[in-house]
């Protein structure tokens, strides 16, 4: 039997959630995307929560916050703890995509789900791959492969192919097979018959304009704003499409030679550009090619302004101006305070280049007609004054001293546990150590300040050592040669060279920026003031699709190519999913699944398959013919044993049996014809069937939609009366076929 | 006892698969063997050809200084994989894309692309040689960019079968090593590696994988470098000591790779000893200022560590080093210390001032990399009293030479550890001076005595034949394989090999597995008769064992089927129709339907006398013997009719005598006897009738 192939959704399927599934191989489990939405709602992680310790491995496709923004979370909360796979990309720009979640978030309101230390730790046991990079897994999951490939969508986009035993399971969601500015298309359509394929509904109903004209509309709204004297917000994604349209404008503006100033503002936004700048490896053939000859990088900016700060934007003079800010959803971060700046003057343009998040402002404004008033929570963390600074400060007091009581009667245990042992001094320096946390009234004032050292209020251990300072005796000891030293501390290490060469931080924090990093290292006490409001909804609003994913056609015509044994349809509206599978089911394959949220569906391939040497002796009697990459044969064969217990074929000892004859090749009709004419035979079609000469007809019989692979065995008709003609064109169609 | 075993195991595979051409790999040093410089290493096994590197000997010039690609039919190349941007390993390329029948594909990193393409344009405009010498311009090398395709570490591609992928080689930016994977046999090319880590690249990975062969190169042979840090310190401790007493340190290097390490070194070691900021130090290469763009942007092929500081601020961005054009911007008033290239002072800025600064005790040169037999740097080393310049004359040698290491190549230690842990039965050195590879064998001989493996140095043309045991693996899927069969049983299928791999399914199956698909033709022919349909039934019968009448279920016409296969149905009054599937047995039986159709709407409406031919055996026999004659004549030339109805023979003197009547063959020569044997065999079976049994 084939390999088992279990595939549980625990999140996003018949409807647009985030992404999360499991894909359990041969009792291996396989957690691909971990994704979580713009509202952090810990509702919709209840499937994952149930699994999650049971994962053996996680898979990340893409870098945005519904193909990961989970795994801090689940790592933290949920005891997820098992090693992650993703490209570089996704590893370096998901996880700035997190911290300016989490800084959004943060400015907001009490955002306590996850911390940035939470975010760094999930992402640093994430393991790196490249494109086409073969990774044999090992432990359980022995003899499974994964091997991630280029998506398109997203910079770092990630098909994955898992292989067990010959047998390919594919996860191919937001692809985009359009060669684009900064990325290639991708190769999804290089794989073909895979054993299963899981991919996504998501964009089935939709079809897209060309990208010329896309484009050209996109840029003529953005140019009439402005020559309008209007400003033009774009709320982006963190990291991910936002790079294209930077290029985008890059290009349109220094062809024109523009001057209107373009903001980009996240609170990573520097960094991302950074990363951009090294990742050219990822990026586009195009973009790679015009580095190796010029050595100009596509992302060294020269019209867009990198911000990370709202108050840097208030600075700027009033005046046309794009402004590209997170989050996409418009329900935090800089593009929700800038929108309702600037909603309320007509002359604005607010242009969405992605659906919105089901239930978000984005996806409100999108709806048509946009309302025209929207309601909005203005919150602002601001810092704590008066009444409210002393109630705080009363109740981290209040909170240390707890928390100080319960460390003393831990150590009070701790004490007598040991008291019958010998008490060296270096237990009251333990003791210490314990209560570093504690803090006296005053120290909480200064807020980065305190080095709380104080132990708690004097209480006397019952314990016979008493607590003390630690005390060093700093005199040094003589002898006739002057002060006895330590030879070892004087030898220069290699270490110390390195260290003194390395900046201080790891590798996380030191990429980060200044201005985020005071933000959340800032201790001062804050609160969140949230205020309603109702925005007047007067700028324009605009919805293009610059989503960056393959349209409703051409995933058609992909899946129809790859042409799966079967296909798992996730992702994407209850409509456009069923739309998709009536379709497959007609044109691709007949096994197609579309399981609920927590339903596990069995995929196992019905195949059957052994291993057999071929022997040599075998071998060198068996002619190849060769038919493209294929090189086919017919084998009759006596199955013996080889030393080593394996199951091999021998050449028979007696006379082939005849076997029935087998016309291999595949034959268009259109191909066909053109190929009848040029035998000088007339033909034509007619009503299905081709007609040649005067009297002979050839017909395909069968499903003759069905492209490529999906088909069947070919039925050919050939119909005529006795004549020399019937024979020749006979003649002429076995010449399209090997027979075997 | 273990070893004897092992011995004969080997001896029985040499001898059974001797005979088997595919299985036989042949890699052929083109360059590189027994030598330091232009790398080129061929190889090939089962009909699939990769090149390993292109470079040029640094130490000649013109088509002297290429691999010797005349041993070679480069249209037969499938991968070329160039490792890194070195000249040794690099420079041919242009040459060799441009210049020769190669029509296959190239790959390299990112990086050694980018930086190939300044590397080797600086190397047309710096060489001084006549235009008839050069090997290729400006315009060659160019349109090589277009034809190389880039690969990423681990990346793995197929090409032609031949599958391949790259793993961090250390020793320069982009530096890789190639593992080739051909039918399963594995090949790794280390290139130029390193398994230490400095101060901006990552050290060589260890192949997770043990290949079949390893080539590896032997630079350093047998020799240890001393650690890093003692390395660095004799360095700025020279390069101290010289210009506080007034000195001028010169330091030819290679433009890229090493020296950008060494810059790094300097520019900290600057940045520590304030003393030091009023010597200038000046890095003389326009093209490692060009350069800095690529180590700017392929941060991940570079350690950790540095990919941090690129967080703070660029370390590329030296602080203390200023970039000179040519000597003629070159004031040389004082201390100053100068890097230049070319690294083997043939020529260039660096000889030009080491002409200028060889006589003066106070100055120095600092070697800092491994120099090329036969350059000038080489010759320093050894310190003579006097050396050549560049005008001709001879100059006395009185500056001080020192000689550190820093050029990212394996010694002793690290060659013979990454060949513990990787374990490869045979074991290829190339790129190594003849004594120092000498030297490495023996002690690699010693190492790994107890294992068996093979350590081969071959020179440069010298093929080294090698042959594997490649096990044909076949996976039999779908119906085919519904029951596992026993020893004994048949199997028989299609047997569909792609690439090196082979599949057997039942042909119903086939377009399930593979792109192909197979197609049923069914044909239906229709033959005018007016006559009665019984007549047709009864002349099939007589012919045909089966024939089964019944009537079409639709309408009700008589139908008869012949054998299973082709089906005979009464159309109309006047027309009948057959049809069948097509297959070449089916096609003969129609045809022979549609002769006696034919035959008996002529000879209606007379009934045919069902009367056995008189055969006149006599006549027969004779009309036999005169084919079998006349076919004896085309086999074998001169055949004469002999004594008792015998037939002589006579092949190059050699006579054998044929009895027709028996089919002895009487001949003094064994093969010519056989040979006629089998010949009149044949002949016999397509002259006289199939006796009926054999049907």
């Amino acid at each position: 039997m084939g390999t088992s192939v279990q595939v549980t959704p625990l999140c996003g399927v018949y409807n647009e959630d985030p992404l999360s599934y499991l894909v359990s191989i041969d009792g291996f489990n396989l957690l691909i995307d971990c994704g979580w939405n713009d509202h952090f709602d810990t509702s919709i992680l209840h499937p994952l929560s149930r699994v999650a310790t049971t994962i053996d491995a996680v898979l990340l496709s893409h870098l945005d916050t519904l193909h990961l923004g989970a795994l801090p979370y689940a790592m933290k909360h949920l005891g997820l703890s098992a090693p992650v796979y993703a490209t570089e990309p996704v590893f370096r720009l998901g996880l700035l995509t997190m911290y300016d979640h989490y800084l959004s978030r943060k400015q907001i309101s009490e955002f306590d789900l996850f911390t940035l230390d939470d975010i760094d730790s999930a992402f640093q046991n994430i393991t790196r791959l490249t494109y086409s990079q073969n990774y044999h897994m090992t432990g359980k999951g022995e003899g499974i492969v994964i091997a991630p490939h280029v998506a398109g969508h997203l910079l770092g986009g990630t098909v994955w192919k898992i292989t067990k035993d010959g047998e390919d399971v594919i996860y191919a969601v937001d692809f985009n097979h359009r060669k684009e500015r900064h990325l290639n298309g991708t190769v999804l359509e290089s794989f073909v018959r895979p054993a299963v394929l899981i991919t996504d509904a998501y964009n089935s109903l939709n079809n897209q304009p060309s990208r010329r004209q896309r484009d050209q509309e996109f840029l003529d709204a953005v140019m009439k704003t402005l020559r309008a004297d209007g400003k033009v917000l774009l709320p982006v994604d963190t990291a991910g499409r936002i790079l294209e349209l930077i290029l985008i404008l890059e290009q349109y503006w220094a062809q024109h030679h523009l001057t209107y100033p373009i903001f980009f503002l996240t609170y990573v936004s520097s960094s991302t550009i950074d990363y951009a700048k090294s990742f050219l490896e990822w990026m586009s053939d195009s973009i790679a090619k015009s580095f190796e000859h010029t050595r100009d990088n596509a992302f060294l900016l020269k019209h867009v302004t990198l911000l990370i700060n709202k108050s840097e934007l208030d600075n700027v003079p009033d005046g046309p101006k794009i402004v590209l800010a997170s989050m996409a959803s418009l329900e935090a971060g800089f593009s929700h305070d800038i929108f309702v700046e600037w909603a309320a003057d007509a002359k604005n343009l607010v242009l969405f280049t992605e659906r919105g998040q089901f239930a978000t402002l984005a996806r409100m404004l999108q709806s048509d007609p946009p309302p025209k008033a929207v309601k909005v929570t203005m919150s602002k963390r601001v810092p704590l004054v008066g009444e409210e600074l002393i109630a705080y400060e009363e109740e981290q007091n209040r909170m240390k001293k707890e928390e100080a009581l319960k460390a003393t009667l831990i150590k009070e245990e701790e004490s007598k546990a040991t008291i019958k042992a010998e008490l060296p001094v270096g237990d009251a320096m333990v003791i210490d150590a314990g209560t570093t946390h504690t803090s006296s009234d005053a120290a909480v004032m200064h807020g980065d300040a305190y080095r709380d050292i104080l132990i708690d209020g004097f209480v006397p251990p019952s314990s016979s050592a008493a607590p003390m300072f630690p005390f060093y005796d700093k005199s040094s000891e003589w002898d006739d040669f002057g002060e006895i030293i330590n030879p070892d501390d004087y030898v220069i290490k290699d270490e110390d060279m390195d260290q003194a060469f390395m900046p201080v931080g790891g590798d996380i924090d030191a990429k980060f920026d200044e201005g985020s990093a005071s933000l959340m290292l800032d201790t001062t006490p804050s609160k969140v003031v949230s205020s309603e409001l109702t925005v007047q909804v007067k700028c324009s609003l605009i919805y293009m699709d610059f989503e960056g994913r393959s349209d409703g056609r051409s995933i058609k015509s992909i899946l129809a190519h790859v042409a799966p044994l079967k296909l798992v349809l996730v992702h994407g509206s209850a409509e456009a999913t069923e739309h998709l599978k009536q379709h497959c089911v007609k044109h691709v394959c007949p096994h197609i699944f579309a399981p609920q949220i927590e339903e596990t569906i069995d995929v196992t391939s019905d195949l059957c398959a052994y291993k057999v040497q071929l022997s040599e002796k075998l071998m060198s009697n068996v002619l190849f013919k060769k038919l493209g990459d294929y090189e086919i044969a017919w084998v009759d064969a006596e199955v013996g044993k080889t030393e080593s217990d394996m199951l091999s074929l021998l050449p028979l000892s007696n006379p082939a049996p005849a076997h029935k004859s087998v016309l291999v090749g595949d034959i268009k009709m259109a191909d066909f014809k053109q190929f009848l004419a040029s035998k000088g035979v007339q033909v034509e079609f007619a009503g299905g069937a081709l007609r040649c000469g005067e009297y002979v007809t050839l017909r395909k019989v069968g499903d003759a939609s069905q492209k490529g692979g999906a088909a069947a065995i070919q039925q050919i008709v050939i119909e005529g009366p006795l004549s020399e003609e019937y024979y020749k064109i006979r003649e002429y169609l076995y010449s399209q076929f090997y027979s075997l | 006892m273990a070893s004897t075993g092992q011995q004969t195991a080997s001896l029985k595979r040499r001898d059974s698969l001797v005979t088997r051409e595919g299985d036989q790999l042949i890699i052929t040093p083109l360059g590189a063997g027994n030598e330091v410089g232009r790398s080129c290493v061929y190889m090939s096994y089962k009909g699939k050809t990769v090149l390993f590197d292109c470079g040029i000997h640094p130490a000649y010039s013109g088509m002297a200084a290429l691999p010797y690609f005349d041993e070679i039919d480069p249209s037969t190349i499938d991968v070329l994989l160039v490792t890194h941007f070195h000249l040794d390993h690099a420079a041919s390329l242009p040459y060799f894309l441009e210049k020769t029948t190669f029509k296959g594909r190239v790959f390299m990193t990112h990086a050694t692309k980018a930086i190939y393409k300044l590397l080797l344009s600086d190397y047309v405009k710096v060489s001084k040689v006549s235009v008839e010498d050069m090997l290729f311009d400006e315009q060659d090398i160019l349109r090589s960019m277009d034809k190389i395709e880039v690969i990423d570490f681990h990346q793995t591609l197929e090409v032609n079968g031949i599958r391949f992928w790259c793993y961090t080689a250390g020793h320069v930016l982009g530096a890789a090593m190639f593992m080739v994977d051909i039918a399963g046999v594995r090949v790794l090319y280390t290139g130029d590696y390193s398994r230490e880590e400095d101060r901006h690249l990552r050290a060589a990975e260890l192949p997770q994988f043990s290949p079949d062969i390893c080539i590896i190169e032997s630079t350093y042979g047998v020799q240890l470098h001393q650690p890093r840090h003692i390395r660095e310190k004799r360095f700025t401790d020279v390069i101290h000591s010289t210009v506080a007493q007034g000195g001028r340190v010169l330091i030819p290097a290679y433009a890229l790779g090493r020296a950008q390490e060494l810059l790094l070194i300097l520019d900290e070691y600057w940045s520590n000893h304030p003393e030091l900021h009023n010597i200038p130090i000046y890095y003389a290469s326009p093209l490692a200022k060009r350069c800095m763009a690529v180590y700017q942007t392929y941060i991940n092929a570079m350690n950790e560590k540095i990919r941090n500081q690129f967080a703070n601020s660029n370390p590329f961005d030296f602080k203390h080093i200023s970039p000179l054009k040519s000597i003629d911007n070159f004031g040389d008033v004082g201390p100053s210390v100068v890097m230049a290239s070319p690294g083997g002072l043939q020529s260039g800025l660096s000889r030009q001032l080491f002409d200028k600064w060889c006589s003066d005790k106070r100055n120095a040169c600092v070697i800092p990399g491994y120099v090329v037999e036969g350059t000038l740097a080489k010759t320093i080393i050894n310190e003579p009293k006097e050396v050549t310049l560049m005008n001709g004359l001879t100059a006395p040698l009185n500056m001080q030479v020192h000689y550190i290491s820093f050029s990212a190549h394996a010694d002793y230690a690290q060659t013979s550890t990454f060949l513990k842990e990787l374990m490869p039965p045979n074991i290829l050195l190339v790129h190594g001076a003849a004594n120092e590879m000498g030297r490495l064998k023996q002690k690699l001989i010693s190492l790994f005595a107890d294992r068996n493996t093979k350590i081969i140095t071959p020179k440069n043309c010298q093929s080294v034949e090698m042959y594997f045991n490649s096990d044909k693996m076949a996976k039999t899927i779908g119906k085919l394989a519904e029951k596992t069969p026993e020893v004994g049983e048949n199997v028989s299928g299609l047997l569909v090999k792609k690439g090196f791999s082979y599949q057997i399914l039942a042909p119903d199956d086939l377009h399930i597995f593979s792109q192909l698909s197979t197609a049923n033709v069914t044909q239906r022919i229709t033959i005018p008769y007016s006559g009665a349909f019984g007549v047709i039934k009864h002349r099939l019968k007589q012919i045909y064992e089966s024939v089964e009448s019944s009537t079409d279920e639709e309408s009700g016409i008589p139908t008869l089927r012949v054998h299973d296969r082709v089906t005979v149905k009464q159309e109309s009054e006047n027309h009948i129709s057959l049809h069948w599937t097509a297959d070449p047995i089916s096609d003969m039986v129609s045809d022979s339907i549609v002769a006696l159709v034919l035959n008996a709407s002529r000879e209606m409406p007379k009934v045919v006398v069902e009367s056995e031919p008189v055969v006149d055996e006599a006549e027969e026999e004779k009309k036999a013997g005169k084919i079998i004659h006349a076919l004896l004549v085309s086999i074998f030339g001169d055949v004469k009719f002999g004594e008792n109805g015998k037939l002589v023979i006579n092949v190059d003197g050699k006579v054998a005598q044929l009895d027709k009547q028996s089919g002895e063959v009487e001949s003094a020569n064994e093969g010519l006897k056989e040979r006629v044997k089998t010949a009149f065999r044949r002949i016999q079976d397509a002259v006289r009738p199939i006796p009926p049994s054999a049907s």
